[in-house]
C-alpha cells in the first residue's frame, strides 16, 4: 500500500479540512458513490489523501455553480486520476501558511522515532516539543496549547488512547495517533483524526500534520472560512 | 503476515513465504564469492524510487570501486540508477576516522536527508572491531536497530558470518530474517544451496535451495518437496493408448491419463522406442508431448525417429536435450515445469532416469525431485514414461531405480531372452495401478513399423 491510496482521516477530520459538513460527505458518498473512503476493520470512514483531492475537486466545481451531481460527474468522466499530488512542493509555499505560528507536540514512546519526528517537523519549519510519557504531554498541555498533537498510542505502556481522550477533552486541538499496532478504531473512538501505522513514512507523516493544521494545500486560505 | 518486500524473482519470493520482511533487518551471510553482495544490490534496484531511494553503505572489508565495477557487468545493474534512486557511499573512512560512533552519526544523517526505503551495509562482520569491548558493539547494534526500526526502511546486514554464529554473534538475535548463501563442492561439481535461518511473520521453505550465480544475478530454485500423494484428485477415467496395440491389450486397454510409467529393461531392449510410442500416438492425436533426453542430441534422435517413420519436427513434439554433464538436477526441472507449462504438453518422457540421476548431488535430491514432479505432473493429468537402464543384458533379477517403481503406476519391463539360436525380446507388465494386467510375457520385434508383439513364447522357451 502506498501512502496515498492509505485511509488516515477520520470523516471528522476531513469534514473539518475541507469546510464541509459531516452530513454532507456522507450524503456524497451514499449518492454518487465517488468518493468513497476505505473503512477501518470496525467501519469508521477512513479518506486517503487520494479521496481528499477528489472531494476537493468537487468542491471547488460546486463553488463555481455546479451542482453536485454535475461535479460528481465531473470527476467520473476525467478520472479518479487527476490531480497530480506531487505537490510536496507547491504546498510548502501556500501563502498565508506560517509553520512557526504553530507547535506540534509529539508525545512518543520511542526515543529514536521522536528524534526524527523532531527533524522531520522542524525541517518544514514547525516549532516541535517532544515528550517521552504521558504525565509529561500532560504538564505540557496545562502550560500551552499546541496546535496539533501527535501521539504515539504506545506511550508509557499503552497510555495512548487515554492522552487521546484527554487532548479530546481538553477542546479542538487535532490529533494525529500513531502506533505499530493497527488500531485505528480504537484511535477514533478515543477522538483522533488521523491514524498512521509506525514506522511512519516522513512525508505522509509531515502531511498529515499540515492537513491537521489546516495549512495544506487541501484548505486554501477562502477555504478556512467556508 | 507482515508486508512483503519483492525481489523481482518470483522463486526467491516462495522460499520467502511471500517475501522478506517490509521494514525489517535482514542478514545476509556467506562466505566470500557466494553472491550475498549480489543478493543484496538485486534488491536494492528491484525496490528502489526516487521516493524511496536506496543506500548501499560499503564498510572497510571491499573497496566500493570494485563494488561497482563488478556490479555493472550484471543485467539488473542500472547505471541511469545511481545517484538518483540507488546512491553508494563508502563508510570506510569514517569508520577509520569516528569508529562506530561516527558511522552512527552519519547513517543518522543520511536517513534524515535521504529518507531511504532501502539501505544495505556491507560488509557488517568488518563493524566489531571497531568496538572496544563486547558492551560497546551491542550499544552499537541497539543505536543502529533503534533508527533503522523508527523509520520505514528495509535493510540488509552484509557479512561473513559462519554458521557457529547465528547461535552467538548478537545481530543475528536483532535481525528479522536470515538468509545464509553457501557453497558445497562434491567431487568436482560446485553446488550453490541457499537457506533461510529465520523469518520473522511467516513461514518459508525451509532446508537448502539450489542457485546459481549469473549475469541475471541469484536465481534461486526452489527445494521441490511436494508431499507424496498417491490418491490425487480423481482422474478423468480415461484410458490412452501406448502407441502398442498389444501393450495396451497386456495393460487392459492402455494407459490412465496422468498416469506414470518406469519402462525398464537393458540396453538395446527398446526402452526409448516405446516411450516414443506413446509420444507420437500423442502427436498423431494433436497432443503435445515434452521429450527429455540426455544421450542422444536431436539430430541423431531425429535420424533414429525418421526410421520409424517419425519426425521431431512434428508440431505436438517438444524436445528438451541436455548434456549430462554440468547439468543440475533442479534447474532441469524447472525448465520441464516452464516448458510443460509453456507448450501445454499433456505427456512427458524422460530419457533416461539414470542419466538424470548422474546430475543430482545426492540420491536422496533425486528422489525428492522426480517424487515432486511426478505428483506435479499427476496433479496436472500429465502422463509420465521414464525409461530406466538395468544392468546386464540377460536375467533381470532387480530394478535399480531407487525406488522410483514404487511410485510409477506401471512398470513395464524389457528383457533379452535367447533360445533357438537367436536373440528374443520380451515385455511384461509388472504392475499397474487401479487396472488389472494381465501376467505374461510376451515376446516383441522391433521392425521399421516400431516395436511389433508376435506371440507368446513356446513352453521350452527359457524365461530366465
Amino acid at each position: 500500500m502506498t501512502a496515498r491510496d492509505a485511509g488516515i482521516y477520520s470523516i471528522g477530520a476531513v469534514a473539518k479540512m475541507l469546510g464541509v459538513s459531516v452530513q454532507t460527505l456522507r450524503a456524497w458518498e451514499d449518492r454518487y458513490k465517488q468518493v468513497v473512503p476505505s473503512r477501518s476493520p470496525g467501519g469508521h470512514r477512513l479518506y486517503s489523501r487520494d479521496d481528499i483531492e477528489q472531494l476537493r475537486f468537487i468542491l471547488e466545481r460546486t463553488e463555481a455553480g455546479l451542482q453536485a451531481a454535475d461535479a460528481h460527474r465531473l470527476l467520473a468522466e476525467q478520472g479518479h486520476a487527476r490531480a497530480d499530488p506531487g505537490a510536496g512542493g507547491s504546498r510548502s509555499g501556500q501563502p498565508g501558511a506560517d509553520p512557526e505560528r504553530f507547535a506540534v507536540l509529539v508525545a512518543e514512546r520511542d526515543p529514536f522515532a521522536a528524534e526524527f519526528a523532531d527533524y522531520f517537523l522542524r525541517t518544514e519549519g514547525y516549532a516541535v516539543h517532544v515528550v517521552l510519557d504521558v504525565a509529561e504531554a500532560e504538564q505540557t498541555l496545562d502550560s500551552s496549547t499546541p496546535q496539533v498533537v501527535v501521539i504515539d498510542l504506545m506511550i508509557s505502556g499503552g497510555a495512548g488512547l487515554g492522552l487521546c481522550r484527554a487532548v479530546r477533552a481538553r477542546g479542538a486541538i487535532p490529533v494525529l495517533a500513531v502506533s505499530p499496532v493497527d488500531c485505528r478504531d480504537a484511535a477514533v473512538d478515543a477522538g483522533a483524526d488521523a491514524f498512521l501505522p509506525k514506522p511512519v513514512e516522513p512525508l505522509q507523516f509531515v502531511s498529515a500534520v499540515r492537513d491537521l493544521l489546516g495549512t495544506s494545500g487541501y484548505l486554501r486560505s477562502d477555504g478556512a472560512s467556508r | 503476515m507482515t508486508d512483503r518486500l519483492g525481489s523481482g524473482s518470483e522463486r526467491l519470493d516462495a522460499v520467502l513465504g511471500g517475501g522478506l520482511p517490509l521494514h525489517g533487518i535482514t542478514l545476509v551471510m556467506g562466505r566470500p564469492g557466494t553472491g550475498k553482495t549480489i543478493l543484496a544490490q538485486q534488491y536494492l534496484f528491484h525496490n528502489a524510487t526516487a521516493d524511496h531511494p536506496a543506500l548501499y553503505l560499503s564498510t572497510v572489508s571491499e573497496p566500493l570501486e570494485k563494488i561497482l565495477r563488478y556490479g555493472q557487468s550484471l543485467d539488473y545493474f542500472d547505471p541511469a540508477a545511481l545517484g538518483s534512486r540507488v546512491l553508494y557511499e563508502d563508510l570506510g573512512q569514517r569508520l577509520n576516522a569516528d569508529g562506530l560512533p561516527g558511522v552512527l552519526t552519519r547513517i543518522t544523517e543520511l536517513l534524515k536527508q535521504r529518507r531511504p526505503g532501502l539501505m544495505v551495509i556491507d560488509s557488517f562482520t568488518a563493524l566489531p572491531a571497531y568496538a572496544p569491548d563486547a558492551g560497546a558493539y551491542r550499544r552499537f547494534l541497539h543505536d543502529l536497530a533503534g533508527r533503522l526500526s523508527a523509520l520505514p526502511i528495509t535493510s540488509f546486514w552484509v557479512g561473513e558470518y559462519d554458521g557457529a554464529q547465528v547461535s552467538s554473534a548478537p545481530e543475528f538475535a536483532v535481525a528479522d530474517a536470515i538468509v545464509a548463501l553457501s557453497t558445497d563442492r562434491r567431487s568436482e561439481r560446485e553446488t550453490r544451496a541457499l537457506q533461510i535461518f529465520k523469518l520473522r511473520g511467516s513461514g518459508f521453505l525451509s532446508g537448502r535451495h539450489a542457485y546459481r550465480l549469473s549475469q541475471r544475478g541469484l536465481e534461486v530454485f526452489p527445494r521441490l518437496a511436494d508431499p507424496v500423494q498417491f490418491d490425487g484428485p480423481a482422474r478423468t477415467p480415461e484410458r490412452m493408448s501406448s502407441g502398442v496395440p498389444a501393450l495396451d491389450a497386456m495393460l487392459s486397454d492402455g494407459y490412465w491419463r496422468g498416469a506414470s510409467t518406469l519402462v525398464a529393461g537393458p540396453s538395446g531392449v527398446g526402452k526409448t522406442l516405446l516411450a516414443l510410442h506413446f509420444a507420437f500416438a500423442g502427436a498423431a492425436r494433436r497432443e503435445t508431448s515434452l521429450i527429455t533426453t540426455f544421450q542422444e542430441n536431436p539430430t541423431q534422435l531425429e535420424r533414429i525417429v525418421n526410421g520409424f517413420g517419425w519426425s521431431l519436427r512434428d508440431p505436438a513434439i517438444e524436445l528438451m536435450y541436455r548434456t549430462p554433464v554440468d547439468m543440475y538436477l533442479d534447474e532441469w526441472v524447472y525448465e520441464v515445469l516452464d516448458r510443460i507449462e509453456r507448450t501445454g504438453a499433456k505427456r512427458l518422457i524422460i530419457d533416461s532416469l539414470g542419466d538424470l540421476k548422474a546430475a543430482a548431488a545426492d540420491e536422496q535430491r533425486f528422489r525428492e525431485y522426480l517424487y515432486s514432479l511426478l505428483q506435479r505432473c499427476a496433479r496436472a493429468n500429465i502422463s509420465t514414461i521414464m525409461t530406466q537402464e538395468v544392468a546386464g543384458l540377460f536375467g533381470v533379477t532387480r530394478l535399480s531405480e531407487h525406488g522410483i517403481s514404487h511410485l510409477s503406476d506401471n512398470v513395464v519391463l524389457l528383457q533379452f531372452l535367447r533360445g533357438d539360436s537367436e536373440l528374443k525380446r520380451a515385455m511384461t507388465v509388472l504392475k499397474t495401478r487401479g487396472s488389472a494386467h494381465r501376467q505374461e510375457i510376451r515376446r516383441y520385434d522391433i521392425t521399421a513399423e516400431g516395436i511389433l508383439p508376435c506371440d507368446t513364447f513356446a513352453s521350452d522357451q527359457d524365461l530366465t
